[in-house]
């Protein structure tokens, strides 16, 4: 799983049949601090995230294990919507 | 399987249903010498067996979702097992 932000929405008419009705976000990776990183996602929102959100994405065959994107062809889901991440040791 | 140290915790509200009540943190892989290496990541933790500091194997990819009792769930890391000692 990685952290990500949502920064925009992908809008496709025409697609593979079992993507009807599935909203696609466009997110930003982003480390634990909230600091962006350079790569970006394409991902199905299954908790109804909106744009600006900081959320938990999951990968590859994983992202097809929620209700909403059971046997869809995708890799990346929107499985959480981050209130708060405190780290609370350190390693040398 | 790999080794892993606890070093923070994610808090999520609103979460799909298949890994609500399942909690997450940030763990850090470190060597067997517990020396730290590769970037901090995100593993769940199906069974509550975790805390904070706490020193953990965790499996990744498809096998993390077998962690969960029921076989579902849209993850890619979950925590196994504490770890008491290497020796």
């Amino acid at each position: 799983m990685i952290f990500a932000k949502v920064i925009g929405t992908v809008v496709s008419s025409q697609k593979d049949e079992s993507l009807n009705g599935k909203k696609l976000l466009l997110c930003k990776e982003v480390n634990y601090k909230g600091e962006p990183l350079n790569s970006y996602h394409i991902a199905v929102d299954a908790v109804q995230a909106g744009e600006g959100s900081f959320v938990l994405l999951s990968f590859g065959s994983s992202a097809r294990m929620t209700e909403a994107t059971k046997n869809a062809p995708i890799d990346a889901v929107i499985i959480a919507i981050i209130d708060d991440i405190q780290i609370t040791q350190k390693i040398k | 399987m790999k080794l892993g140290v606890v070093i923070g915790v994610v808090w999520a509200t609103k979460k799909v249903k298949e890994i609500n009540g399942c909690r997450m943190y940030i763990v850090q892989p470190i060597s067997s010498k517990g020396e730290k290496k590769e970037i901090p990541l995100v593993v769940a933790d199906p069974q509550n067996i975790a805390a904070s500091g706490d020193k953990v194997i965790y499996v990744t990819s498809s096998d993390a979702t077998e962690a969960f009792d029921s076989g579902f769930a849209p993850v890619n890391a979950s925590i196994v097992e504490l770890v008491d000692e290497i020796s």
